[in-house]
């Protein structure tokens, strides 16, 4: 699989450092909103008096670490020209500039939903608003990048997504599936779930459900059924829970894609080995495993697998 | 057979039309490939909609608990209890069995059921009737959002946005009664430009001029609820020599509209301050009580919401607001600064100039605190946030009276030099050492006798003109003074 790594995204250090940038990384993200395209953060309306603060410098620290500031924005300056040209997956599109970067149609013009960076295309009249893709924060975009050869995630698709979190990579799910598709997202964190709801108040295509994935019956009500079913839940049971879930939503025909954490199945284990038996897994319970991915350089011991329901459906175990 | 299958929109009750059909399971799907083949195996019975979102968020609850909701048990009493030999086909074992207890309808909950249901919900449309899909997905969307909201026991007393606009409207509202005063003021100033620059607060202005209108009503009305007594009395003064021209009644009832308006918005500042309090004090109460409410909402609004505050580090809490300054320091290589918006609150207004620094980090480090325990704890009480604000006022007096006293002792601390400044020594002539006669005022003798007396006083033949020392001289003399003051007394005591 070909490596496309974006130079822009080679300013955030893999999962392990980041820590250290943490507060280096907030101030980054007042440099971006003091550039063009403010959000509603600053809006408040509040204009700091600066006449009253400038120059009382006196004995705080001196220079702070620029080169850092200045790596992770990456090559898109403000107002510089790019060319947006659509991926091999529908929905799906590559930034071309100084360097590339993967990127989803904005469905809310205007608003980034964590902070990413967001470009403006002039198609003849309209302006068309994209969104950087992270493939260090999102698998889905570390799967895309590494070359995965169906994601079955396409505009009007209805997708279920498992593991929802605080709804960064449902954005861009729900990015590509547009306007006539539907993601149930389902989280089970409150935390979480307060940023997701947040998430899916500005996207009607996101129905947000709070609640156990362990027990799809519990949300039935709200569900109908579904296309395609992703799962990010990193449980060690998560074959059982996906299962459960293609059981009562999943139609016949239906495609998986599962991220795989061989360290949250068995931390002792090869990674090897525990994809191996998760596959196995799979297979007893009536998913037909097509496709197998690592997420190496973004993620470390992680796959994706892409399954498809083998019908028909029947399950003996409730 | 009966099958109860439960959407957003409502309860739906299904009749299996032909129950061989469920024995073959496997093959079941095959049943429901298109509608018309769906409509074969089942027909729907009845169909009991939700009357309106509350009414769906209470059975998805209970559906979600397992119980038995009020719309259901009407549901189940209407249509299944008339054919109460029939069994109902439900996905959740559990509520089968409460269904069974309950009102005593046979349960079944099997594998053929699971994927009877499937089927139906993949033919959910067609099979339900009379009801578009736009609604359903529209009802799933209100309810999952009101479903997760009851969940995540969203209160609307805690919503930020409120503070976030209410401190907005307030800028606003300044801005706007700022240029109604001034306008008002140049206006009336034509009329009568004297009582512009007797009555300097603006609320009064608008107060007076609204009151007497033409200024030869002056003399006749009451102002002494408005103004105190000295203003009022300058007042109809200068409206008897005043040099404004005169204005028509209906320019004056236009003003009077103005100054209707100014006084309008004004009462409603000051409730919409209330108000503003108010939601501080319900949504932060120990960041309001560290920092204040105007100071505290401020930062709130800057950050955009509660939660994303909560996420900045201390450091970014004390410069919030100075961005500018920030990064222009950043950027040239030279000194940030030490406050942004922190700087307005009391606790930094009320330390010298020297220690604004310190404090304003010393608070930025426990206001964060109290922004994370607001927005992220689950309790609403102040009591954090009153004892944090003990602390730091105590650490406040420390520092000031470090800044005082000189803490004696330490040999380095006494043998740190002062800074060196450069004293301008000018150097005049003493005419007193010109004369060896003893003189016979009464002033120099004290003097002479006062200076044996204070012995550690050297009389230097030169004096330095030099800033502290001139003071010591001045403090001399007045203790001289006091001291002849004191002999005279005694003098004519004597």
């Amino acid at each position: 699989p070909k490596y496309i790594i974006p130079d822009c995204f080679s300013g955030f250090s893999p999962r392990g450092d980041r820590g250290g940038r943490g507060g280096r990384g907030g101030r980054g993200g007042f440099g971006d909103r003091g550039r063009g395209g403010f959000r509603g953060g600053r809006g408040g309306g509040f204009k700091s008096p600066d006449g009253g603060f400038r120059g009382r410098g006196g004995g705080r620290g001196g220079p702070r670490g620029r080169g850092g500031r200045g790596a992770g924005r990456g090559g898109f300056g403000a107002g510089k020209k790019v060319l947006v040209e659509p991926h091999r997956h529908e929905g799906v599109f590559i930034c071309r500039g100084k360097e590339d970067a993967l990127v989803t149609k904005n469905m809310v013009v205007g608003e980034s939903v964590y902070g990413e960076k967001r470009m403006s295309v002039e198609e003849g009249e309209t302006k068309i608003e994209y969104r950087a893709w992270n493939p260090f924060r999102s698998k889905l975009a570390a799967a895309i990048l590494g070359g995965i050869d169906q994601i079955h995630i396409k505009p009007g698709a209805k997708v279920m997504y498992l593991g929802a979190a605080s709804g960064t990579t449902v954005s861009h799910v729900s990015d590509i599936v547009g306007p006539d598709g539907l993601v149930y997202a389902v989280e089970f964190s409150h935390r979480s779930g307060r940023d997701l709801l947040n998430v899916a108040k500005k996207r009607t295509n996101i129905i947000p459900i709070i609640e156990d994935a362990r027990h799809p019956h519990k949300y039935r009500m709200l569900v109908g059924m579904v296309d395609v079913i992703f799962a990010d839940v990193a449980q060690p049971d998560q074959t059982r829970i996906v299962a459960l879930n293609a059981h009562n939503f999943l139609k016949n025909g239906g495609h998986f894609v599962i991220s795989i954490k061989a360290n949250c199945i068995d931390s002792t284990a090869a990674p090897e080995a525990v994809f191996a038996s998760e596959v196995k897994k799979m297979s007893a319970e009536n998913m037909k495993p097509q496709e197998q991915l690592t997420l190496e350089p973004y993620e470390r011991d992680h796959a994706v697998v892409v399954a498809v329901a083998s019908p028909p459906i029947t399950y003996t175990c409730e | 057979m009966l099958v109860l299958f439960e959407t957003a929109a409502g309860y739906a009750i299904f009749k299996v039309l032909d129950e061989s059909k469920l024995q073959q399971v496997d093959s079941l799907y095959k049943e429901f490939e298109t509608p018309e083949k769906a409509n074969k195996v089942l027909k729907l019975k009845h169909f009991e909609k939700f009357q309106d979102t509350t009414e769906a968020l209470a059975a998805a609850t209970a559906l979600v608990e397992g119980k038995i909701g009020k719309s259901l048990k009407k549901v189940l009493k209407k249509v299944v209890a008339k054919e109460a030999h029939e069994q109902l086909a439900i996905s959740d074992a559990k509520l089968g069995g409460v269904i069974k207890e309950k009102l005593d309808l046979s349960c079944v909950h099997s594998p053929a059921v699971a994927e009877l249901m499937r089927c139906i919900r993949g033919q959910m449309e067609s099979l339900i009737t009379g009801l578009p899909p736009r609604e359903i997905s529209a009802m799933s969307l209100g309810l999952a959002h009101s479903l997760s909201r009851y969940k995540l026991k969203f209160s609307p007393d805690k919503v930020d946005t409120m503070i976030v606009q209410a401190i907005s409207l307030l800028d606003d509202l300044d801005k706007e009664l700022n240029n109604y005063i001034m306008r008002c003021r140049e206006w009336y100033g034509w009329h009568f430009p004297e009582l512009g620059k007797i009555i300097t607060d603006n609320l009064a202005y608008c107060k007076t001029v609204n009151k007497i209108g033409d200024r030869t009503n002056v003399a006749g009305s009451d102002l002494s609820d408005i103004l105190p007594e000295e203003i009022e009395a300058e007042v109809k003064l200068a409206a008897e020599i005043s040099m404004g021209t005169e204005v028509s009644e209906q320019d004056i009832g236009n003003i009077r509209h103005l100054c209707d308006q100014v006084i309008e918005i004004s009462d409603y500042r000051i409730q919409l301050y209330d108000y503003l309090k108010n939601r501080m004090m319900a949504i932060a109460p120990n960041l309001t009580v560290m920092v204040g409410e105007l100071v505290g909402a401020r930062l709130i609004s800057h950050a955009g919401s509660l939660l994303n505050l909560a996420k900045h580090p201390a450091s970014t809490v004390q410069i919030l607001g100075a961005e500018k300054a920030l990064f222009r320091a950043l950027k040239t290589r030279k000194d940030t600064p030490k406050y942004g918006l922190i700087y307005h609150a009391s606790l930094v207004g009320q330390t010298t100039a020297k220690n604004k620094g310190k404090i304003s980090r010393m608070l930025a480090a426990k206001a964060s605190l109290a922004i994370r325990y607001d927005a992220l704890g689950e309790d609403t009480n102040a009591e954090m946030g009153v004892e944090n604000r003990a602390k730091l006022e105590a650490r406040l007096r420390q520092l000031e009276e470090k800044g005082i006293r000189r803490i004696s002792g330490t040999g380095k601390a006494m043998a740190k030099a002062d800074k060196y400044q450069h004293k301008s020594e000018v150097k005049m002539y003493d005419p007193s050492g010109d004369s060896t006669i003893p003189s016979t005022s009464k002033k120099r003798k004290f003097e002479e006798v006062e200076e044996e007396e204070e012995a550690e006083e050297p009389v230097t033949p030169v004096v330095k003109l030099k800033k502290p020392k001139k003071e010591s001289v001045a403090e001399e003399k007045k203790k001289k003074k006091k001291k002849k003051k004191a002999k005279e007394e005694e003098e004519d005591d004597d």
